[in-house]
C-alpha cells in the first residue's frame, strides 16, 4: 500500500468477506481483479451464492483478470468494456439493493472513488464498504476553473482538456469529487509555470 | 436567551395534561419570558425535581417542535415503584410552579444523511421522535413510525402522531389486537435506511438483534433506553485544583452537574460522553474511576489520567482534577 504525505488521500482497506452481510457486491477494475479474485477465494460457497461481481476490463496498466473470475461460481458476473460503464452497472445493481447489502471495491482511485460517490448517493456508510487499491496510483483530476475531470493524470503540471488551461496538481484529494484538484499553474504571475515533475505513481 | 443558573434553566409550568391514565404532558416557558435555547429533534433535559428533601433528576426527552423555542414539552409516566420521582411530578407540581430544567442536550440526533428513517417506539418512548418527526417533516426526510403501546387507553399520543402524519404512523395495540414485529417491519428495506428505537430495554434490544440478523451495520441503528441517560452511583467527592474546591457527588447526579451545582464552570458539549468536549486530567487518585463514556479508548481508560465528568464515576478517598 502506498503511503503518501497527502492526509486527504482515502485510507484503504484490504478486502476480506463481512460476514455479517446477507448480500454481497464488489466491482473491480482492471488490476483490482487481483484483490477481487483474493476476495471471493476466502468466501463460502453460500456468500458466493450471493455475490454479484461487476468487473471493468479497461486498465492503465494492461492487467485483465476475466478469466479467472469465471472460474467462481457466483451468483452474477457483469463484465463492462470501460469504468465508466463499470460505475453505471453499479449505480444500476445499489438501486434495487436491501439493508444487509455489503460492497467491496478495488482497483484505481479514480475507480474506487466514483463509485463510492455511487454507494454514497444511496446512503451507504463506511462499516457496509471495503475499499483495496491495486495497480497504478495515477490521478484523477477535477479542474476548479471549468470542472473537467481528466484520468489517468501522471504530471504535476498539465494541460487541462476542458479549458485548456495548464494546471497544477495539488496534493489535496476531495472525497466528495473524488479527485485531486487542479489549479492554474501561472495564475500568480503568467507564464511562470511551477516545476514540473512525475506525481508518485 | 434564557440564563442558565448552575447548570439549570428557571421553567414556568404553563400547562399539565393527563393524556393517558399514566401520562402527564407538561409545557414549559421560561420564567422571564425569554426565549428558550434551541434544541434539535430527539433532544432531552433532566429535570430537578423537589422531593422530600432531596432532588430526583430525571431525564426527559423534547417533545415539542424544535422550531419554536418559546417553550419546552414532555412527557411524564407514573412509575409508583422505584425512585419516584415522576409521581412527584404527577403529585406535587401545579400549573405555575417554577422548576429547574437542564439545558438540552441530543443523544439521538436524526442521521443527515438517511434516505429512509423508519421510528420504533414504545408507549412513552415515543416522546423524543415527536420532535424528530416535526423536525423531519419541515425539512422533508422521508420516515414512518411503528408504536406498540398496552391498550386503546394508552394511545392517545399514537393517535395524536396519526392524525398529523396520517399512514406515515402505524399503532399497534390500539384495540384491534395488532402487534409489533420488528423483523417484519426492518426486513426487506431500501439501502440507506436508518432505523431510531425508544422504548424499554426488551424492545431495544428486540430491535437491534433483528437488525442485525438482517445485516444491518451499528451506523444505521439508533437506540435510546429509558434508563441510559444520566449518571447515578455511589456519593464520592472531587477536588478542583484551581479553585481548591471540594464537590461532594450526590448519587443522583453526575459529576459535572454538581460542579455546576456549586457555582463552577466545566466545559461540556453532548452531556453524554460522545463529544470529547469535557474531558478533564486526573491529577491525583486514590481508588479507582468508573470510566461510562464512549470518548476515552480503552488505553487512556487505564492509565486513570483522563475523566469525562458528564457521565463517569468514581470510587475513591481521593480524587483531584486539574479543572
Amino acid at each position: 500500500m502506498l503511503i503518501t504525505g497527502i492526509k486527504s488521500r482515502p485510507v484503504y482497506d484490504e478486502l476480506t468477506p463481512m460476514a455479517s452481510g446477507l448480500r454481497h457486491v464488489a466491482a473491480a477494475q482492471g488490476s483490482g481483479g487481483e484483490p477481487l479474485l483474493r476476495l471471493l477465494g476466502e468466501m463460502d460457497p453460500a456468500q458466493l451464492a450471493a455475490t454479484t461481481v461487476l468487473y471493468s476490463i479497461e486498465s492503465f496498466t494492461g492487467r485483465n483478470h476475466l478469466a479467472d473470475l469465471k472460474k467462481h461460481q457466483v451468483r452474477d458476473l457483469f463484465v463492462f468494456p470501460t469504468n465508466a460503464e463499470a460505475v453505471r452497472g453499479l449505480d444500476t445493481v445499489l438501486a434495487t439493493a436491501q439493508m444487509g447489502t455489503r460492497l467491496y471495491l478495488s482497483g484505481s482511485e479514480g475507480f474506487i472513488g466514483t463509485s463510492m460517490q455511487v454507494a454514497t448517493s444511496y446512503g451507504m456508510n463506511r462499516d457496509e464498504v471495503l475499499r483495496e487499491h491495486a495497480g497504478s496510483f495515477v490521478r484523477r483530476v477535477w479542474c476548479a476553473h471549468c470542472g473537467h475531470y481528466s484520468e489517468n493524470v501522471t504530471r504535476r503540471v498539465f494541460q487541462c482538456p476542458g479549458c485548456e488551461r495548464n494546471l497544477v496538481v495539488r496534493d489535496h484529494y476531495s472525497g466528495r469529487l473524488a479527485a485531486f484538484q487542479g489549479v492554474k499553474a501561472d495564475g500568480e504571475v503568467p507564464g511562470e509555470l511551477p516545476e514540473d515533475e512525475e506525481l508518485d505513481t | 436567551m434564557s440564563e442558565v443558573q448552575h447548570g439549570a434553566l428557571r421553567l414556568k409550568v404553563d400547562r399539565i395534561e393527563a393524556v393517558t391514565p399514566e401520562i402527564n404532558r407538561y409545557t414549559f416557558s421560561a420564567e422571564d419570558g425569554s426565549w428558550l435555547p434551541p434544541f434539535s429533534g430527539g433532544s432531552h433535559v433532566r429535570v430537578l425535581i423537589p422531593f422530600e428533601e432531596e432532588t430526583r433528576r430525571n431525564a426527559y426527552s423534547l417533545m415539542s417542535s424544535p422550531y419554536d423555542t418559546s417553550k419546552y414539552q414532555i412527557a411524564v409516566r407514573r412509575i409508583d415503584e422505584g425512585k419516584r420521582g415522576s409521581l412527584a411530578m404527577h403529585r406535587n407540581v401545579r400549573e405555575g410552579d417554577v422548576l429547574l430544567v437542564t439545558t438540552p442536550a441530543n443523544l439521538f440526533p436524526v442521521s443527515k444523511h438517511a434516505r429512509h428513517h423508519l421510528f420504533i417506539a414504545g408507549g412513552v418512548g415515543v416522546t423524543p421522535i415527536y420532535a424528530q418527526l416535526e423536525e423531519l417533516s419541515v425539512k422533508g426526510g422521508s420516515f414512518e413510525l411503528h408504536l406498540a403501546v398496552r391498550g386503546p387507553e394508552h394511545a392517545a399520543l399514537g393517535r395524536e402522531l396519526k392524525a398529523l402524519y396520517g399512514d406515515r404512523v402505524t399503532v399497534y395495540g390500539d384495540g384491534d389486537g395488532s402487534r409489533l414485529n420488528s423483523s417484519e417491519i426492518l426486513a426487506g428495506r431500501p439501502l440507506g435506511t436508518h432505523t431510531y428505537v425508544c422504548g424499554p430495554a426488551r424492545m431495544v434490544n428486540d430491535v437491534i438483534d433483528a437488525a442485525h440478523a438482517l445485516g444491518w451495520t451499528e451506523s444505521h441503528i439508533h437506540y435510546e433506553r429509558f434508563e441510559d441517560l444520566g449518571s447515578t452511583g455511589s456519593p464520592f467527592s472531587v477536588t478542583l485544583a484551581r479553585s481548591g474546591a471540594v464537590i461532594e457527588v450526590s448519587p443522583e447526579q453526575s459529576l459535572l452537574e454538581a460542579a455546576e451545582e456549586a457555582g463552577h464552570k466545566l466545559p461540556y458539549l453532548c452531556r453524554g460522553g460522545a463529544c470529547g468536549e469535557c474531558e478533564t486530567e486526573v491529577l491525583e487518585l486514590e481508588g479507582t474511576i468508573d470510566h461510562r463514556d464512549d470518548w476515552l479508548s480503552e488505553s487512556e481508560r487505564c492509565t486513570n489520567k483522563l475523566i469525562m465528568p458528564c457521565v463517569s464515576r468514581a470510587t475513591c478517598t481521593k480524587l483531584v482534577l486539574n479543572a
